[in-house]
């Protein structure tokens, strides 16, 4: 019984998914769907919350480790999926028919996360992985264009497959290595694994599949297409939920061989690289870009950059920067979508010009656009400031003067094509002269997602104790 | 001491922000009242900011009004505000430009509610700025006061608004690139992981051998905002396109913030990595001073000729800095304010004529001085002003900076000169070819449209301060002084 204490949140979301599955067999209506989808995500929420003091390890011992690390990515997790389902109400880009399916899939997709954040085995991990992978795989094919659907899909989906396929290598040299697939025996022999290179290629090349989550250099690819021509919705959780998950097991994973890493600088080294790839691809690709979606995309690409900073420097510090950040990031680009969801309702691209006279067709959405842009262009009060504050402290803590210089020029150089998507919401008349309607709901969750960004850019005390708890508990 | 006394400075920075959440919550299609807010906010700003003068201990070099809370102990991160001698001018500066300001902007009528609540924005920054005494609190109000900016003048500016809004826009954060490593790196390489500006102040290690480069750092970065030569660029274009108010706001009191952030930062924490670079900015600012001043020599549109006189101005505010002496210092803080007074009535004064004749081009005005008589001479004192004319405050400014500079750096002496009579040349032309030249009857149908009214309140409140320190500079100077005579015994 205790044990399934633990794993309340993720057994909500797994009967959360058995009931929409069941919902669309019965074939009730989509509106009936939602408000379940959304009441299945906020129970998972509080039941995060509520397991937050718990800690242990449920089923088998080793395998799978509650505490308050994992359940307060869960929560954020768990925050994303609401998110996603609130601004769901009409997935106008999704084949009508699939409709009641896409909050079943998101929601076992969900599952797959919070598993990753508490598996602490190699078996375990590429399972939850797969789990957190596949059904988002199903949702990206669900739109309603043909083309887009080959497109996105296919992209995703196959380096997807490859990047999880170099995770599952990586993991077979650390399992040759050490004799166990157990992160506490891997941890327990790591003087004497550290002294092999090989040891570290391997852990780059387990990585591999969560920098593919994230969109890291050089695993970056499909995330301009994919954000392009997958459901706006989709796009909308695969920039948030997908991306806290992948931080948070770069975390734990960096935090398991941080007693070694700092010695052997192989994995500092090429973090370090593809963090540095990864802004300075991301922004200068972002420059060209027409498309609201795609440039969000390349903006995901130099946000992951800005996370490695925080992961590479392998310190408590940073890694609590990391973690910091990824829930401030989930929650700006969380913004932005929104309003992508909302001006892109009926179409299936958003061009940027899609924004022009957003001031005067809504004024509440260019607000939260303009909010959700200030935190990732990384401007005060938002906590993209405070955020990219603590990475670059931690870097500079490392002694890594020259990194942060480089990354703040980078957030210089990204000002420009942020400031090309303020302008068409600001400066530019309407072309569309209808003003243009926002449901209740979706009112209230942007509402409460500003809220959100501009409290931890002011009063970030609440937040960075409890990523400061987190962390502690995974050092 | 009362609450109020208390809690001065927070209060000061809080009221922008009520503002911006009144001015917020006021239904749309009520300009009236969103006026009324925002002139009742910046009044309160300006008169609290006299209160803060008036009960301010001159005698003391210590900072004043000082408020401490923590706010990420761990991360050396505290809330101090606290205000001394340099910035408690500033302070008087921005809420005599923010009230003047507001009302100059009175007979704005497109998007009425959003001008005034980026302006908020702006001025929170601003204030933020020049009280914050923890670098991380600097940093995020100096970061605060940037992007308003690009709304401002994209939306309401003309003249190649979106072009101008998008390279100032980039300029500024581009110097911040340079100080967001310097600004954490002075934290970590102090020792300390604080990021307390008076305990930095105290430090005097090696700073890890990296003292020159920080100071280096700070000054490029802030030094973009204060218009240092070579990246003044966006200044001139800035200015000439915003709205009238923002240019008064932004040449009056932002381009100050980069100067009062190489002072309070570079100057104060790294003293000894001045001594090295100093010799380097009088190199600059001279540049700054005679580029600017020849500059504006030659342009035909009269908003272009105070952009370029902004950056010749500004120049001598740096190269009192490069003296390092305490008279030079005092003047290049006396000419911030002066010249902050001074180039808001300027441009509000420009805007006016702006507003009424859509024109610009200096020739066309030909003899505007019969036609808007008030308006002219409003202009007239701001150019005497800038040509450092006695009885007028930036009289007082230059003549300490020259005094000092030429002590300090003879052979630039002769630079200067050069420059101060460029700069009576270029005020000069001005006059005889727009307001005395002959006089063109196209403008004739301005002889009602001159100032009236309320409309002098603003222009004869700025004038009233130029003249006041024109004639008292100690009243300035004993608040300036107690703080740098302070601060010179560190070289």
């Amino acid at each position: 019984m205790a044990d399934l204490m633990l794993f309340l949140p993720e057994t909500i979301c797994l009967l959360g998914a058995l009931m929409l599955f069941a919902a669309q067999v019965v074939g009730v209506r989509y509106r009936v769907v939602w408000v379940l989808a959304m009441l299945a995500g906020a129970l998972a929420l509080a039941a995060s919350v509520w397991t937050w003091p718990l800690s242990g390890e449920p089923f088998y011992p080793g395998i799978y480790h509650v505490g308050f690390f994992s359940q307060f990515v869960k929560t954020i997790i768990a925050g994303g999926f609401v998110f996603v389902a609130a601004i769901s109400s009409r997935p106008q880009t999704v084949r009508e028919e699939a409709w009641a399916e896409l909050p079943m899939f998101l929601l076992l997709a969900t599952t797959g996360m919070m598993m990753l954040a508490s598996a602490m085995e190699l078996v375990t991990l590429y399972i939850s992985m797969e789990l957190a992978a596949y059904p988002v795989y199903v949702a990206v094919a669900l739109h309603r264009n043909h083309d887009f659907r080959g497109e996105s899909a296919v992209k995703y989906m196959l380096q997807g497959m490859v990047a999880s396929a170099v995770t599952l290598y990586g993991m077979t040299f650390i399992f040759g290595l050490s004799g166990s697939t157990y992160g506490t025996d891997i941890f327990l022999q790591l003087d004497a694994l550290a002294g092999q290179p090989l040891f570290w290629l391997a852990a780059v090349l387990v990585l591999a599949g969560f920098l593919f989550k994230l969109a890291a250099f050089p695993f970056h690819f499909w995330a301009p297409d994919t954000y392009q021509t997958a459901p706006h919705e989709v796009v909308t959780f695969v920039a948030t939920a997908s991306k806290v998950a992948a931080i948070a097991v770069l975390c734990r994973i960096a935090a398991l061989v941080a007693p070694a890493g700092l010695d052997a600088p192989l994995l500092t080294t090429v973090l370090m690289w593809m963090s540095v790839g990864a802004m300075t691809l991301g922004n200068l690709a972002a420059l060209r870009q027409g498309d609201l979606k795609r440039l969000l995309g390349y903006s995901a690409v130099a946000h992951a950059g800005y996370v490695l900073i925080g992961i590479q420097t392998l310190s408590a510090t940073g890694l609590t920067a990391a973690l910091f950040y990824a829930i401030g990031y989930a929650a700006m680009s969380a913004l932005c979508f929104l309003v992508v969801v909302e001006v892109g309702r009926d179409d299936d691209l958003v061009p940027i010009e899609s924004l022009a006279g957003l001031h005067q067709r809504a004024p509440l959405l260019a607000a939260t656009l303009l909010i959700g842009l200030f935190g990732l262009i990384g401007l005060p009060p938002t906590v993209g400031f405070i955020g990219k504050w603590f990475l670059f402290s931690a870097a500079i803590e490392q002694g890594q003067f020259v990194l942060v210089l480089v990354a703040a020029i980078n957030s210089a150089v990204a000002l420009y094509y942020y400031l090309l998507v303020i302008r068409q919401a600001y400066l530019v008349e309407p072309v569309r002269a209808a003003p243009l309607h926002t449901g209740m709901v979706t009112l209230l969750v942007a509402g409460a997602t500003t809220g959100l960004v501009v409290a931890m850019g002011i009063v970030p005390g609440w937040f960075w104790t409890k990523s400061v708890e987190a962390v502690a508990a995974l050092m | 001491m009362s609450y109020l006394d208390a809690h001065l400075l927070t209060i000061l920075l809080l009221l922008p922000v009520a503002g911006l959440a009144i001015v917020a919550a006021i239904p749309a299609g009520n300009d009236g009242l969103v006026k009324k807010a925002a002139a009742g906010i910046s009044g309160a700003v300006l008169l609290l900011s006299i209160r803060l003068w008036f009960r301010f201990d001159a005698g003391s070099s210590e900072l004043q009004f000082v408020e401490r809370v923590p706010w990420l102990p761990d991360s050396g991160i505290n809330y101090i505000v606290g205000v001394d001698g340099l910035s408690l001018p500033m302070v008087l500066l921005t809420g005599l430009v923010f009230f003047t300001g507001v009302i100059t902007m009175w007979e704005l009528t497109s998007r009425v509610k959003e001008y005034f609540a980026f302006t908020m924005a702006l001025v929170a920054g601003v204030i933020g700025v020049f009280i914050a005494q923890d670098l991380f609190f600097f940093f995020l109000f100096y970061e605060l006061a940037v992007l308003p900016m690009y709304l401002l003048i994209g939306i309401w500016g003309s003249t190649r608004k979106e072009y101008a809004a998008m390279k100032l826009t980039l300029y500024l954060l581009a110097g911040s690139a340079l100080l967001f490593p310097a600004l954490i790196g002075l934290a970590h390489y102090s020792g300390l992981d604080t990021f307390d500006m008076t305990r930095l102040a105290d430090v005097t290690g090696d700073w890890g051998g990296k003292s020159v480069l920080l100071f280096v750092l700070i000054w490029l970065g802030f030094g973009v905002l204060a218009g240092l030569f070579p990246f003044h660029t966006w200044s001139p274009v800035g200015h000439v396109a915003a709205p009238t108010a923002v240019s008064m706001l932004h040449a009056g009191v932002l381009m100050k913030l980069g100067a009062y952030g190489i002072l309070r930062v570079g100057y104060t924490i790294l003293p000894e990595a001045v001594v090295q670079v100093a010799p380097y900015m009088a190199v600059l600012a001279v540049c700054n001073i005679l580029y600017g001043a020849f500059v504006a020599l030659g342009q035909t549109d009269l908003k272009y000729v105070i952009g370029y006189s902004s950056v010749s101005h500004m120049g001598v505010v740096m190269l009192g800095l490069a003296t390092m002496t305490s008279a030079g210092i005092s003047g290049a803080v006396f000419q911030m304010f002066a010249h902050g007074v001074m180039t808001a009535l300027f441009f509000s004064t420009v805007g006016f004529i702006y507003d009424r004749s859509h024109s610009k081009t200096i020739a066309d005005f030909g003899g505007l001085g019969s036609q808007m008589p008030r308006a002219v001479s409003i202009f007239i004192i701001a150019g005497l002003c800038g040509a450092g004319v006695p009885g007028l405050a930036s009289f007082w400014a230059e003549l300490l900076v020259f005094m000092a500079a030429l002590k300090t750096y003879p052979v630039m002496g002769v630079a200067i000169i050069v420059g101060l009579v460029l700069t009576a040349i270029y005020v000069l032309r001005v006059f005889s070819m727009a307001f005395f030249g002959p006089v063109n009857d196209k403008w004739d149908g301005l002889r009602a449209a001159d100032l009236q009214g309320w409309q002098i309140l603003p222009r004869a409140i700025l004038v009233a301060v130029l003249l006041f320190f024109g004639f008292f500079p100690r009243v300035l100077l004993d608040v300036i002084d107690g703080t740098t005579t302070h601060m010179l015994q560190v070289f």
